[in-house]
């Protein structure tokens, strides 16, 4: 990328370069000078910046900024600005053999067509941010910090590996954070709003409204320090020792306020509402149920959880009340997503039928439940688009003080399946050392954000990272050293077909190569965590634009052998390859198959992994769904589902209606847009990439009829 | 045995059994021709399509067995299938639990398979108040309406479960004829709104449904709960 | 018929040293970290949850797991019999160390 300044006046007096300037909004001023006339100009600060940024001596810097001086001054030149002379240097390093010295002294930018092209035009590699000034300023920060990381942050190999799309490292504009987030209430129950830096603090809130602001507030505040999503534990039960006092209408009025709250706020990252997940129990989940509550002020009720389950129960009901309602034009809520948590204790807790019914009534109208399946006597916190993460021993040990429950994972690296496949010809020993190799240099990849994000958490309160530096009880915000590290994978499905000539659904052959892919996968991360002492684990990578990334680069390197499997609409490049180990959308299948089969995958994808179930226009009963769900639960290994209907919104009158169409029913009018399931959440369809929209027209949509 | 009428499979519904989930066979042949059927290669092209053997589709759902409450039987029109007592006592053989959907034409049909007791739950279509030319007009066929009424009556006199059902459009039913039939039916009357994809008559392809607000108000008549208004404004022209 | 093992478990070694499970032609898979073949396998079945939480495992011939170890010593008892395989009499070795599941 190049380098953009505006060639506008600042005054005469100030006519000067600037670049070798401390402050960083110095740096980014445009330097002028006057015609015919360098004064101002002033060499030595070009060595002063090659002594200050780069290795090279000083002998070299004059000869350097006297090189540089004779072009500028070869009078070719009627304005000189602070990159363009940065450039020459770099030309004259480049010159001279000093490539290390020139990447220490390169500038990070963006080139003037491409602002130009950005401010108009919208980015959609992610459909949760609008368009608006401060997703533009998200996107330029984005590609510089994306650029930063790649020079700096990573090693030459693991970069390389990423713009070539062997492999991708996620969310690189915003590499000094970590991935997401998980936690409970009780750190905010506990110690109130006490961030770092902020204007005022507050005590620990003594009522339910302002408890709920808390948990917004602190919310954003978090996703200003996390790439991903912002997960909350068993949120109806940490609530419920302030809910005693609420009749039934005032908990459902909680309830609504809770989820305009999340789907409203646009402030997280480039005015984007905060990718929020909502944990929800119908039982107290068994690791909490001698847990002292805390209430009211930060302090203990004398109630263990267990006391409050009915409580919590209200809390739960009305939420999905709220869910069920939709906002004031009848839509689904995009955010927060509710997980309901489906556990052997769920069907001996008392109302379970019919909350079911409830949560599949929501399922089935408006789509927003995500079914979690813990069984057994696992438990799990979810999060992000499919994250989850299983509570090992000691972090049940931390359910007794459920403030120290935060999980983070630090990074997600994608492994572009389909590639070691071309790469293989056909070769199992080939395919599986190449397999190996992605996955060490995820590895490696990971190393070095680890060490990144050490570097700045260990400048403390005061640092970049003041918020994951807090230590409201004793200890980092953030542990770092409890953080997983994710490894993913895109196209399992395109990987076989390119290896057996079959897809994941068309045999056993198929599916049981694909599960030895995926068993490689799980059992190299594990000896490689134990060689590094870090937690990699695997995730279905949502890879809203990975999918259409990895395809459009493989169509270009790999033609001929990524024309063959790759999916979609090569011709207008709605191109993408299947998601992670999932069974190709367009593949008729009845769910009962599909959620057994790619539940098979799910025990080895720890870090969690889901099904999708493509409603389309149709609109099931809730008891069909409820008998499916139990099902689900019973014989399967599944990780997780969720029902994924389709609807149209009016643009002109307002109004939603279920399937997507070309027009509106109410008023006829074609100004019209989709809302559905883009990967982990609902969106409008017209901010989808190509990719995505190639996937929506193939998705096999569960019959109504032949 | 033959059996070769079965044109078509969906192992999994969550639709076609209210509070089930089933698998839905669905027979050829109609003695109905309804301008907006959307199953219409069913009905004029059942010949031409291939039949998947009985014993391969009690194969293909014997391992769902765990995950269906039971099978529905749709079509074309199932009465109308010679083989129908035999599918369906294969499939009580197997222990499945049978839901069929019929147009009420052959009363005499569903008399001797509910006296089997080979049905645990039927929804029958009505096409239109009973009224000939209404009939004939929803159904391209001159209809015998007694036959019409009497699987009505037998329908409401079996001890099994039971829905009628109605598919409306604005070209062919207005808000009496709603109320006609569910104040015939003296129960409520399930409405479903024709949803234009490919239909029998090409010509009804460019055909809407009731917006959603007409609709809904048609649901509420139809559920028994409204009172009829024959000078409501809403009324649509036929 | 597949039993599913791994190294360090009691009970896996007891039913190995019992039984002569090549001549009864059951296929061994022991669970390493080097053997992702044994792992896929076992997820085939759908036995991962399972084997975390104890193993060895018998997958009969129709794909039905056994779990519980003494039904997979009579299994085992009935197979050898019926080839004419013979076996080892009864030890009484019990789990230690929680090493019976797959880690």
């Amino acid at each position: 990328m190049g380098v953009v300044l505006p060639l506008e006046p600042i005054g005469r007096n100030t006519e000067k370069i600037s670049y070798s300037q401390n402050e960083t909004t110095d740096l980014a001023l445009f330097v002028r000078t006057s015609e015919e006339d360098i004064t101002g100009w002033n060499r030595q600060r070009i060595v002063d910046a090659l002594l200050r940024e780069t290795f090279i001596d000083p002998d070299t810097a004059v000869r350097i900024s006297k090189d540089v001086e004779k072009t500028v001054k070869s009078g070719a030149l009627k304005t000189v600005t602070g990159p363009l002379i940065r450039e020459l240097v770099n030309a004259r390093l480049l010159e001279l053999g000093l490539e290390q010295n020139r990447r220490m002294h390169t500038r990070l930018g963006v080139p003037l067509y491409d602002v130009d092209q950005l401010l108009v035009h919208q980015n959609k590699e992610n459909a949760n941010i609008p368009h608006g000034p401060e997703a533009t300023n998200l996107t330029l920060a984005e590609g510089i910090k994306k650029e930063y990381a790649l020079l700096h942050v990573f090693s030459e190999d693991v970069a390389d590996a990423h713009l070539k799309g062997d492999i991708h490292l996620h969310d690189l504009g915003f590499i000094d954070r970590p991935y997401c987030s998980g936690q409970s209430l009780e750190y905010i129950k506990k110690f109130g709003l006490n961030l770092p830096h902020a204007l005022s603090l507050a005590a620990p809130a003594r009522h339910p409204e302002v408890l709920l602001s808390h948990m917004v507030k602190f919310a954003a505040a978090l996703q200003s320090n996390f790439a991903g999503a912002i997960g909350w534990d068993a949120v109806n039960l940490f609530f419920a020792p302030y809910l005693e006092d609420l009749d039934d209408k005032g908990v459902r009025q909680l309830a609504q306020m809770m989820i305009f709250e999340f789907s409203q706020q646009a402030v997280a990252r480039g005015g984007q509402a905060i990718f929020s997940d909502i944990n929800i129990y119908w039982e107290v989940p068994r690791h909490f149920v001698d847990v002292p509550a805390i209430g009211p002020g930060g302090k203990y009720t004398g109630k263990t959880y267990g006391e409050y389950e009915k409580e919590a129960q209200r809390f739960a009901w009305a939420l999905f009340d709220v869910y069920q309602e939709g906002d004031a034009a009848g839509r689904p809520f995009f955010f927060p997503k509710p997980l309901v948590h489906i556990t052997e204790k769920l069907f001996i807790t008392e109302g379970h039928e019919a909350f079911l019914e409830h949560i599949c009534d929501v399922a089935a109208d408006k789509g927003n439940t995500y079914f979690v399946f813990d069984r057994g006597e696992t438990a799990k916190i979810s999060e992000c688009c499919r994250l989850s993460f299983k509570l090992e021993a000691r972090d049940i040990e931390d359910a007794k003080k459920p403030w120290k429950m935060r999980y983070s994972a630090l990074q997600n690296v994608t492994i572009n399946l389909p590639r070691l496949g071309y790469r293989a010809k056909g070769d199992d020993a080939t395919l599986f050392d190449l397999l190996t190799e992605q996955i060490r240099l995820a590895a490696k990849g990971h190393q070095q954000k680890k060490a990144f994000i050490e570097k700045l958490m260990a400048h403390g309160e005061n640092g970049p990272l003041s918020l994951l530096a807090m230590k409201c009880d004793g200890e980092n915000y953030l542990r770092l050293e409890r953080c997983s590290y994710l490894v993913g994978m895109v196209g399992l499905n395109e990987l076989v077909k390119t290896h057996l000539g079959r897809e994941l659904h068309d045999s056993d052959e198929a599916m049981k190569f694909g599960l030895q892919v995926i068993a490689h996968m799980n059992l190299v991360c594990r000896k490689m965590g134990e060689r590094f002492g870090m937690k990699f684990v695997l995730e279905q990578t949502p890879a809203e634009s990975t999918a259409y990334r990895f395809a459009k680069l493989d169509m270009a390197h790999y033609s001929e052998e990524a024309a063959m499997v790759v999916q979609g609409n090569v011709e207008n490049n709605e191109m993408y390859y299947t998601n992670s180990t999932l069974y190709t959308a367009a593949g008729e299948m009845n769910p009962i198959r599909r959620v057994e089969r790619e539940g098979l995958f799910h025990p080895l994808i720890e870090a969690g992994a889901i099904t999708h179930i493509w409603l389309g226009e149709a609109h099931p009963d809730k008891n069909s769904l409820k008998g499916f769900v139990e099902n689900v639960f019973k014989h399967t290994q599944n990780d997780q589902i969720a029902f994924s209907p389709e609807f149209t919104v009016c643009l002109d009158c307002g109004r939603t209606m279920r399937g997507l169409r070309d027009d509106c029913s109410y008023c006829r009018s074609n100004h019209v847009d989709g809302i559905t399931r883009i990967t982990g959440y609902f969106t409008r369809v017209s901010s989808w990439n190509k990719g995505k929209i190639g996937e929506l027209r193939d998705r096999y949509r569960n019959p109504n009829q032949l | 045995m033959r059996c070769n009428n079965i044109k078509g499979l969906i192992e999994c519904s969550f639709v076609d059994w209210p509070g089930m989930v089933c698998g839905v066979m669905f027979l050829g042949g109609c003695n109905f021709r309804c301008p907006y059927c959307h199953n219409h290669p069913l009905v004029l092209e059942t010949d031409s399509l291939p039949a998947l053997p009985l014993g391969k589709v009690l194969e293909r759902l014997a391992p769902l067995k765990k995950w269906l409450n039971g099978v529905c039987i749709s079509g074309g029109e199932p009465t109308f299938d010679p083989e129908l007592g035999t599918i369906l006592t294969r499939l009580k053989e197997k222990g499945w639990k049978v839901k069929l959907d019929t147009n009420g034409s052959r009363p005499f049909v569903l008399k001797k398979l509910l006296a089997k007791r080979l049905i645990d739950m039927i929804a029958m279509d009505i096409k239109a108040p009973l009224d000939e030319k209404k009939y004939i007009r929803c159904t391209g066929r001159r209809v015998d309406l007694e036959n019409i009424r009497q699987s009505i009556r037998i329908i409401r006199e079996s001890e099994i479960p039971h829905e009628f059902r109605m598919t409306v459009l604005p070209r062919y039913h207005n808000k009496n004829d709603v109320a006609e039939l569910t104040a015939y039916l003296a129960e409520p009357l399930k409405l479903q709104n024709f949803n234009p994809r490919t239909t029998l008559d090409p010509r009804m392809a460019i055909e809407e449904g009731f917006s959603p607000e007409i609709f809904s108000d048609l649901q509420l008549l139809a559920s028994g709960a409204a009172h009829n208004d024959s000078n409501d404004k809403m009324l649509i022209a036929s | 018929m597949t039993l599913f093992t791994r190294n360090n478990c009691k009970l896996c070694k007891k039913i190995k040293s019992r039984f002569d499970l090549s001549a009864m032609e059951i296929k061994i898979e022991t669970l390493t970290n080097d053997n992702a073949g044994a792992l896929a396998h076992l997820a085939w079945h759908g036995l991962v949850e399972d084997a975390r939480k104890s193993l060895p495992i018998l997958v009969l011939d129709d794909s039905s797991p056994v779990r519980n170890f003494a039904r997979i010593e009579n299994r085992l008892i009935e197979r050898s019999n019926k080839l004419g395989v013979p076996f080892q009499s009864e030890s009484n070795i019990i789990c230690e160390g929680g090493n019976c599941a797959l880690q």
